[in-house]
């Protein structure tokens, strides 16, 4: 508490209260203002593959939306259901064995397995996970965990479905333009569609079940239903993950259960800021390159890696977005008491 | 001679100012009361006078959120304790009883009162015990039930037993009758005066309802949306008739 005879004052910015009322449309400030930073994504995530210099880095790019889609997903139920979710490689895993199998017993086309996978894939996560979901916190997030860990030692132990080996030789996409606009234009769709849901009443229902699940089923709602919907989408998306690296690779195995589909998209959200779900985006675009340009100092790499991550929880815990979205939305002056 | 002077003190909320210029003091042994209704600033003023604000306005300031301002004085026994982290203010002898008890719901109610008396020496605490016991016998009936069971009004006895195991040497009270039935409310009120009395701690008090509190207190302010309106000996309040209405609902 200093004595200082002055404070800085925050307010919004002239063009954020007109933008909110019907007055958005009344001049080209007020729509720019609106559809820059909206514009700006789309284009940015659309231009991004064709600017790459190598086919490398636009594997990069694959892989990059991969995460940000389980970093979004992440983001979703966390934040707006408060199911710390640690099963993302839960997700990628069933996703991928679906559709794997699917392609290497019946020969169908990505076109079809990976819808197949999602769908059906969201509700076996979902089915999974519907005895933990009246768990909240710490032991929610554990059963999430131990499902991928068990399911490989499963898999080894019975050796089926290709065991340890994996199943390989799988359909794969035709170009690397359809894999990268594939992923990138699923990441758009996803990311403005949890937007627009969370702001919906039904998003109101499931933040309502975050902040107090007693008043919630007090006014009559079926709080494990919502939850198990909402576990359905996420699952879903992280299923879509999934049989989308399946078919990248053209093989599926073990690997897919590797927990870093759990961590990273955590780690992505922690710098890109919870609660956004357009900062996990930003997190995953700026880590997973980061990522692979580290790699050439080798070990050094993780160290590096930590640091950064340490550095934004302790320095910057709300994250990169949220603190951008408040300089772009208010101005900050001082003011004397 | 005062034991706390708060001289000018201005705490803000992002914009929105929630304590204007209030300047109290508390004279030593005495009681003092603060009355106000619903969003007056009584909460904010105590936790400001605790230092409980400072560690708010760090969190906030961790996550991005509100930003808060205090700027004005504060002294206890002429120090400065403006700086103070809230933690050697308890050491110093300011002790907050917090609104809604916020006791601890998975100790015992034995557990509760020594977590409280970790500032104290092991006679100290000891003494303080039976001394807590005897102010709040039904407290000692039930030593070993876990905090959380307790109904409202030992909950509050409680908050106030483990407040008074710090030693205090001020005891800030906020809102101790917060949701208890009338019966409750004087005999807490006569528990707050009793403690006043005879073991001499200075107490500074806030309360919303002010007619089980006012027989106890010296001195008494009126807080209204931020800004102190009334101030006067226990007599004067009761005696004007701005505050009958608005507090004894007369």
């Amino acid at each position: 508490m200093g004595t200082e005879a002055r404070r800085k004052e925050r307010l919004d910015r002239g063009v954020k209260v007109r933008t909110e009322k019907l007055y958005a449309v009344s001049g080209w400030q007020e729509i720019t203002y609106l559809v820059l930073p909206r514009l700006a994504l789309i284009l940015g995530l659309l231009i991004l593959p064709l600017v790459m210099p190598s086919m490398y880095w636009q594997k990069v790019l694959c892989s990059m939306g991969v995460f940000a889609l389980l970093a979004i997903a992440f983001d979703f139920l966390a934040h707006y259901v408060g199911l710390v979710c640690l099963g993302g490689a839960l997700f990628t895993g069933v996703g991928a064995y679906i559709s794997g199998l699917l392609s290497s017993s019946t020969g169908l086309s990505p076109a079809l397995t990976i819808p197949i996978a999602t769908l059906g894939g969201g509700l076996i996560c979902t089915l999974l996970l519907l005895p933990c979901l009246p768990l909240r916190g710490v032991y929610f997030a554990i059963v999430t965990i131990i499902y991928p860990l068990a399911i490989v030692r499963i898999l080894t132990a019975l050796n089926i479905w290709g065991g340890t080996e994996g199943i390989s030789a799988l359909a794969t996409f035709p170009n690397i333009w359809v894999e990268v606009y594939l992923i990138l234009g699923m990441v758009l769709i996803v990311l403005f569609a949890l937007r627009r849901l969370v702001n919906e009443d039904y998003g109101l229902v499931l933040r309502g079940i975050k902040d107090n699940d007693q008043a919630v089923r007090a006014s009559g709602i079926n709080v494990t239903f919502y939850k198990a919907q909402a576990v359905f989408i996420t699952a879903a998306i992280g299923c879509f993950c999934g049989a989308y690296l399946s078919c990248l690779y053209g093989w599926c195995g073990l690997s897919l259960f590797a927990l870093d589909f759990s961590i990273l998209p955590i780690a992505a959200t922690v710098m890109g800021g919870l609660g956004t779900l357009v900062g996990p985006l930003l997190g995953a675009c700026i880590l997973t390159p980061l990522s692979e340009v580290l790699r050439a100092i080798g070990t050094w790499r993780i160290v590096i890696y930590c640091v950064v991550l340490l550095s934004f929880i302790v320095f910057k815990p709300e994250g990169l977005m949220n603190w951008i979205q408040r300089k772009y939305h208010q101005f900050e002056h001082w003011e004397k008491i | 001679m005062d034991i706390l002077e708060v001289k000018d003190l201005m705490v803000f909320y992002e914009n929105a100012i929630a304590i204007n210029n209030v300047s109290i003091k508390c004279e030593t042994g005495k009681v003092t009361g603060i009355f106000g209704s619903n969003s007056a600033g009584k909460s904010t003023l105590m936790y400001a006078i605790s230092g409980i604000m400072m560690d708010m306005k760090r969190k906030e300031e961790m996550k991005g959120g509100e930003r808060i301002t205090v700027v004005g004085e504060m002294r206890l026994n002429g120090e400065d304790i403006m700086d103070i982290k809230p933690n050697d203010r308890a050491r110093k002898g300011v002790v907050l009883c917090p609104e809604r008890r916020r006791i601890f719901p998975e100790s015992s109610v034995l557990e509760n009162l020594k977590i409280g008396g970790y500032l104290a020496s092991r006679s100290q605490a000891q003494e303080t015990l039976k001394y807590v016991f005897t102010l709040f016998p039904a407290l000692k009936d039930m030593k070993g039930k876990e905090g959380g069971f307790l109904s409202g009004g030992e909950q509050q006895m409680l908050a106030i037993g483990r407040a008074l195991m710090a030693q205090p040497k001020l005891l800030l009270l906020d809102e101790p009758l917060l949701g208890l039935s009338p019966a409750m409310e004087t005999r807490l009120a006569q528990a707050i005066k009793k403690i006043n009395e005879q073991i001499g701690i200075t107490i500074l008090v806030a309360e919303q309802y002010a007619r089980p509190i006012l027989p106890v207190i010296d001195y008494g302010y009126v807080l209204e949306n931020g800004g102190k309106v009334l101030e006067g000996t226990a007599q004067e309040l009761i005696d004007n008739p701005d505050v009958k209405e608005a507090y004894f609902g007369v």
